[in-house]
């Protein structure tokens, strides 16, 4: 006699990939790899994992991308029904606050995905929003997640929030980066993470959120192939930097 | 309230409890008890048993009955007592917190047992450590004391707060006088 | 949960411009409990060798017994001290007579080599627990903390860096990589080993 055999399906698939944000003063910047794996193959160089959600929040969703997709587009549809009964953006610690109940409405069977939810608070400061897949979340400067989490995360202690750094005597580290010192940095994580990981390559899209009147503004608009993604320039403002990344 | 495990419960149901207390207040012009409080959360919790909700959580508070510390748990445990730790490093609080306790601490001692206690759970235990939080619960109301990272706790100790000895908890008692590099304090001389 | 994380504990090596820095934290656990802060997990094999050997602390102690023995036999029947290169294959060979029953230790090595012209050449080197041999350029790293490791060490380090900033790089590699491991940690020690000097310190780190 054979012995009886259990079939089990299972609904998730990891397909790697790694997101990054970063909370500034004025500015907030989330960034994402847009390779799309599963196991050992590359299922597209292409797939964006930054999503524009208002002119101030901009989400990144990474781990199950099908669970990703879904999500972004229920986020979008309940932000959308916010505007029509109320006649303006939801914002930011409302999404965060809805993002939670969301996700832990689906507590026992999660959207398999790491969100990370960047942009402008309504008092004018940079904000980063990072969750876990059932909502548990909490309001930092910088959260690295993902495949490569745990490369770039320690990096991004010790550069940003300056960890195991003394100041020299009499001065003391800037509690927030510029912006121009912040977007080098996700540079060097995303091609530091492309060199050691192999779910991690092919394209970076960073997306830029400024605060109304930002300083960074000028300076910005210098940058190669960068591309406005919000209509109007009164109010809180998109970019999006385009780089490749490494393709073995 | 205090919590561990799993975060996202914890921080959900917690939330949730935050919520009907004030209801509670609304309805009833009163705050709720911290039995009844506690009550509410360990008969939620109870009725989720065996889905997997993990959660481990203490209720502490004042009420017409007085102080109270209440513990509850995802099993839908719920224990009243007067000395309570919880989570991964919970076994190493306790060794500092049973030799230390007493009925009558004054409030500068049982900040500090508090706070000693804590730092043993984040030095051994791999899971716990980075900052503790501090709050006092008093007949008006709970207090924050203050946020003490453990590793500054370790080397210089909390700083100058009441009831703390001063020095490091757990580097000097160590190291001090066993090299010509850590020489122990000179003695006060006549 | 493997048996090479029971005892945590992690290794980093990394080349400078003539000389080397191989540095590890001190950690000894059972796994989530905290047993030692003072566990040397790097040895002196030569005046220009340090073998770094994270794993599984009980075999820390033997596999470095048994590479003292093999080394000591090594010199006595070759009256000179061994080659870095040498000694690689050494540690290699002797995990590999292991292969089905291996040592679970990830051994790291840094040391300067001599050149034909009288200089010396920095040699790093790691193997996995079976003795397969990486001969890096650039930043060799093990133990539980190896992905943070890469993450950090890809991030900073840079070629040709002086002595003084070699340990500045490899201290900062190591901390904020164990910092971000819970079985490593409860201290750092870092050599960086030069033409005419090794220098040892002990860094303050975190301890929780």
């Amino acid at each position: 006699m054979t012995q009886p055999v259990q079939q089990a399906f299972n609904p998730y698939t990891e397909n790697g990939g790694t997101i990054l944000a970063i909370a500034g003063a004025d500015f907030s910047v989330i960034a994402g790899d847009t390779r799309q794996s599963e196991g050992y193959s590359i299922q597209t160089r292409y797939a964006p994992k930054v999503f524009r959600l208002t002119d101030k929040a901009t989400l990144a969703v990474n781990g199950f991308a099908a669970d990703g997709n879904m999500f972004v587009k229920k986020v979008r549809q309940r932000l959308e029904w916010y505007r029509h009964a109320h006649a303006k953006d939801m914002p930011i610690r409302a999404i965060a606050r809805l993002i939670q109940t969301m996700l832990y409405a689906r507590r026992f069977f999660p959207y398999y995905v790491y969100n990370i939810l960047g942009g402008i608070e309504e008092d004018g400061t940079g904000a980063v929003y990072s969750f876990d897949p059932v909502g548990s979340y909490e309001r930092e400067a910088c959260r690295a997640a993902g495949a490569a989490q745990s490369l770039v995360q320690p990096f991004l202690d010790n550069q940003i929030y300056f960890k195991n750094q003394t100041p020299a005597p009499g001065t003391s580290f800037p509690k927030h980066l510029p912006l121009f010192t912040v977007l080098p940095l996700v540079i060097d994580s995303f091609t530091s993470a492309t060199e050691r990981h192999i779910e991690v390559g092919d394209g970076l899209e960073i997306y830029v959120v400024l605060a109304k009147n930002s300083d960074s503004l000028q300076g910005l608009q210098a940058i190669g192939g960068i591309q406005e993604v919000t209509a109007n320039t009164d109010g809180e403002r998109t970019f999006v930097i385009r780089r490749d990344l490494k393709k073995d | 309230m205090a919590g561990g495990v799993c975060i996202a419960d914890c921080q959900y149901w917690e939330t949730y409890l935050g919520m009907h207390c004030r209801l509670h207040e609304l309805r009833n012009r009163e705050r709720i008890s911290v039995s009844a409080a506690s009550k509410y959360l360990s008969n939620l919790v109870y009725s989720y048993k065996g889905m997997g909700l993990s959660m481990g959580t203490m209720i502490c508070g004042w009420d017409k009955t007085g102080p109270a510390v209440f513990y509850v748990d995802s099993d839908g445990t719920r224990l009243k007592g007067d000395l309570f730790s919880v989570g991964s490093g919970s076994t190493f609080a306790y060794g500092v917190l049973d030799q230390g306790y007493h009925w009558d601490l004054s409030d500068e001692e049982a900040q500090e047992l508090g706070r000693r206690s804590i730092y043993a759970a984040g030095h051994r235990d791999a899971f716990s450590g980075n900052t503790c939080n501090l709050y006092h619960v008093k007949e008006d109301g709970w207090k924050f004391i203050g946020n003490y990272d453990i590793s500054k706790m370790h080397y210089e100790g909390p700083g100058n707060v009441p009831g703390a000895p001063g020095g490091g908890y757990g580097y000097d008692l160590r190291v001090e006088g066993r090299s010509s590099a850590n020489p122990p304090p000179v003695a006060a001389t006549a | 949960m493997s048996i090479m994380d029971h005892n945590g504990g992690s290794v980093i090596a990394m080349v400078g411009k003539d000389c080397v820095a191989i540095a590890s934290d001190l950690r000894l656990g059972n796994q989530a409990l905290g047993i030692s802060s003072n566990f040397q997990r790097i040895f002196p094999v030569t005046d220009r060798i340090y073998l770094g050997l994270p794993g599984l602390a009980t075999d820390v102690t033997t596999l470095h017994e048994r590479l003292r023995f093999r080394l000591n036999m090594y010199t006595i029947k070759e009256e000179r001290e061994i080659e870095p290169e040498t000694f690689a294959h050494l540690v290699s060979s002797t995990l590999y007579e292991h292969r089905f029953g291996p040592y679970f230790i990830e051994p790291v090595m840094a040391g300067l080599s001599k050149t034909p012209s009288g200089g010396v050449k920095p040699f790093i080197a790691a193997t996995d627990l079976i003795g397969c041999l990486n001969f890096a350029k650039d930043f060799v790293v093990a133990g539980t903390a190896s992905t943070k490791l890469y993450g950090v060490a890809e991030g900073l380090w840079e070629p040709g860096l002086e002595p003084e900033d070699l340990f500045e790089t490899i201290s900062q590699t190591l901390m904020n990589a164990v910092d971000r491991d819970a079985f490593s940690g409860w201290g750092c020690i870092v050599h960086v080993i030069t033409k005419d000097k090794v220098i040892t310190r002990t860094l303050k780190a975190r301890m929780d």
